[in-house]
């Protein structure tokens, strides 16, 4: 057992969720989605997210475009389809609780080790 | 000063020095290895060569700039190592599967940007090692030699082997090649391996790392054994394919000879065409070319499969095609063999009998006779098309059979039975009436049709004419040589004649006969010993050398001369005495 291992699948664990939530407002492509999630420090590399994007794109949450660039490759730009919607707002839920679960534990924990 | 290379990065062109090139070849290739059980692999491969070639192009300041090391490494500072591609259901090993051996880093692909046809040729070019110009002379040569059947091979390639798309396919395409210097690199890797371990077992042979030491060591000899395995099993891959290969190129070049019909003179096409199997030629051809080939090419595909790993599957619809195609082919070929047995189920005969005026006192001269027109040959089991003298296409057999037998009535008499078979009683009948033989008897001397013939609509269903002679006893025969081969074999209907009972003068008694002219039975072998070498036993190699002291010539003024004609015996005061088939004659001059 690694704390990296355990640490990235923290990460992970919310990851999708964030990129959902990257995209509830507007369409975006990969290098957007990926300074958002960067500057929040959420991601240290980039390879993390290309197979999730694949994976939530197969699983039908997200839909994709392309669109030129100038002087670049062409660009994929992600959205949520509807499926992708009502997923998030279910994540959203899911995560408030999970959220006030664990500060409900955590904080217990502590005022045991007081 | 470093060569460059130029790449395609998602469609955009790259000068990468080719140390670069190198390292993003490998950081690509461990990347697809890393995803080789995540769905949709080749897509996430895009995504990420288009990300990079984002991040190449950021980084170009001018367009003439060489991508170097320091490009590629900040750009896989960017990107993550190879483990961080994985998704969270392989992140729970502690161990990232991405280290596991890999025989080796090369596959087949086609290379479609350095192509002819189909870069089959180019793509073997790479993954062999050699010039594509090599393999293509050598498609060239085999495609002659085999009249062109060796295409099907080029084009099932085509359609199996993937095409290299992406960056990545292209690197892999281009590895380390396949051949023996680097397999047997790769085993002695593998014994170097194997003794590192064991030498570290022995510095630490008390320390802790022992146990994980002597796993390592296991492991190493492992991966030996594994490659090994894996060279034999390519072995077998490449006799399977050689054995499909070659019977789907027999099967194909079969189905052209016989489907085009003239090509070749198959010696057995008349005998299809007579037998009437109720489809055409094609069809049949057809049909058996389905049910041995398609076998067959699984077969040939289970070769390819094991010899090539990254086979495109030629998809179930297809394999139910073929399936259902073979299915179909066996029954329909077992409906047409059930057809044929059936329309020979019943036999029919017709007898017709002709006296022969032969009595007790008389010779009877014996001869075949075949028609010129049709066969210079007078032997038995020929079957074939031909033409009669009104340019009707008529079937033509040597199916006759001769029997002769002894008979106590003061005439002989001749009986001809025809006989074919057909589906029900009354078609057999009716075939063997439509049998045409013909029998002519003239002054002492019979002449029997050496061959049968029908037109050519009555099929072939073993047509056959059997001809019975009843001799009168004390009545004597001679036969011509060419009847030996009409009635050998005849001794289950009573046939009295031996093989070798030709051109002698014999009298017939009750079931039997006596040979005239054999002045002892030693003569009489010792002549046939002239056709029948290969027959003799050994009790008759001991009389054979008592003839020749028989025959010995005491006299010196006396010649004695035997061949195939006759004995003639001569001697100084010129008398003669002669023994052939028109008797004996004693000459005195």
């Amino acid at each position: 057992m690694k704390i990296e291992n355990t640490k990235a699948q923290m990460r992970k664990g919310v990851l999708e969720y964030c990129i959902l939530s990257v995209l509830r407002d507007n369409d975006a492509y990969v290098a957007e989605i990926l300074d958002t999630l960067k500057d929040a420090k959420l991601l240290v590399v980039e390879g993390t997210i290309y197979p999730l994007l694949t994976r939530l794109k197969n699983a039908g949450l997200l839909h994709y475009r392309w669109e030129e660039s100038t002087g670049g490759p062409p660009r994929k730009y992600y959205g949520l389809t509807s499926t992708g919607k009502e997923f998030l707002k279910e994540l959203t839920y899911t995560w408030e609780e999970l959220q006030t679960a664990v500060t409900i534990v955590t904080t217990q924990k502590n005022k045991n080790h007081e | 000063m470093n060569k460059t290379v130029n790449i395609n990065l998602a469609g955009i062109f790259f000068h990468i020095d080719e140390t670069a090139y190198a390292k993003l070849q490998h950081y690509l290739e461990a990347i697809r290895r890393s995803l080789t059980n995540t769905q949709g692999q080749d897509e996430i491969i895009a995504d990420i060569e288009a990300r990079i070639a984002e991040l190449f192009n950021e980084k170009i300041k001018m367009e003439r700039q060489v991508i170097g090391t320091k490009e590629v490494e900040e750009v896989i500072a960017v990107m993550g190592q190879p483990e961080d591609y994985m998704l969270d259901e392989e992140i729970f090993e502690d161990e990232p599967g991405y280290t596991r051996p890999v025989a080796s880093g090369k596959r087949l692909f086609r290379d479609t940007e350095h192509s002819y046809i189909g870069g089959v040729s180019s793509g073997l070019g790479h993954y062999l090692g050699i010039g594509a110009i090599w393999v293509r002379l050598l498609w060239i040569l085999l495609t002659i030699l085999s009249s062109g059947a060796f295409i099907l091979i080029y084009i099932a390639l085509w359609i199996f082997v993937p095409e290299a798309k992406t960056t990545a396919d292209k690197l892999s395409m281009r590895g380390e090649a396949v051949n023996i210097t680097n397999i047997e690199r790769k085993i002695r890797e593998g014994f170097d391996d194997v003794s590192g371990k064991v030498r570290s077992v022995d510095y630490q042979k008390y320390g802790t790392q022992a146990k994980s030491g002597a796993s390592s060591a296991a492991k190493g000899i492992g991966s030996v054994i594994l490659l090994l395995l894996n060279i034999f099993v390519k072995l077998i891959g490449i006799l399977i394919l050689l054995i499909a290969g070659t019977t789907l190129i027999g099967l194909f070049i079969g189905l052209f000879t016989v489907g085009t019909f003239g090509l070749f003179d198959a010696p057995w096409a008349d005998y299809i065409e007579l037998a009437a199997i109720g489809a055409p030629l094609w069809v049949l051809s057809l049909l058996t070319f389905f049910a041995i080939g398609i076998p067959f090419f699984f077969l040939f595909i289970l070769g390819l499969k094991i010899l090539v790993k990254n086979l495109k599957s030629i998809g179930t619809p297809a394999k139910l095609v073929l399936l259902g195609l073979w299915l179909l082919s066996v029954i329909g070929l077992s409906v047409l063999g059930i057809q044929q047995a059936t329309a020979r189920a019943f036999d029919g005969e017709v007898v017709l009998t002709e006296p022969l005026p032969v009595t007790p006192q008389d010779t009877l001269y014996l001869s075949m006779q075949s028609n010129p027109q049709y066969s210079s040959e007078v032997y038995r089991g020929d079957v074939k098309i031909t033409y009669d003298e009104n340019d009707n296409k008529i079937m033509y057999s040597n199916n006759v059979r001769l029997v002769v037998k002894s008979t106590k009535d003061s005439v002989g008499r001749m009986e001809i039975v025809k006989l074919a078979e057909g589906s029900d009683s009354r078609d057999a009948r009716n075939r063997a009436e439509n049998i045409d033989y013909n029998a002519s008897y003239d002054n002492g001397k019979l002449f029997l049709d050496s061959f049968l013939t029908s037109d050519i609509k009555n099929n072939f269903r073993d047509q056959e004419v059997r001809i019975t002679l009843f001799l009168p006893e004390g009545s004597t025969l001679y036969a011509d040589r060419n009847i030996s081969s009409f009635h050998r074999g005849s001794d289950y209907y009573g046939n009295i004649l031996k093989y070798n009972s030709y051109e002698n003068y014999l009298q017939i008694t009750n079931n039997g006969y006596i040979c005239e002219d054999c002045e002892t039975e030693d003569s009489e072998d010792w002549e046939t010993d002239e056709w029948e070498n290969d027959d003799w036993d050994n009790d008759s190699r001991e009389e054979e050398e008592d003839t020749t002291n028989f025959l010995e010539v005491r006299e010196d003024s006396v010649k004695i001369e035997i061949d195939r004609d006759g004995i003639r015996v001569n001697d100084a005061n010129s008398k003669q005495v002669r023994i052939n088939r028109n008797g004996i004659s004693i000459q005195k001059s």
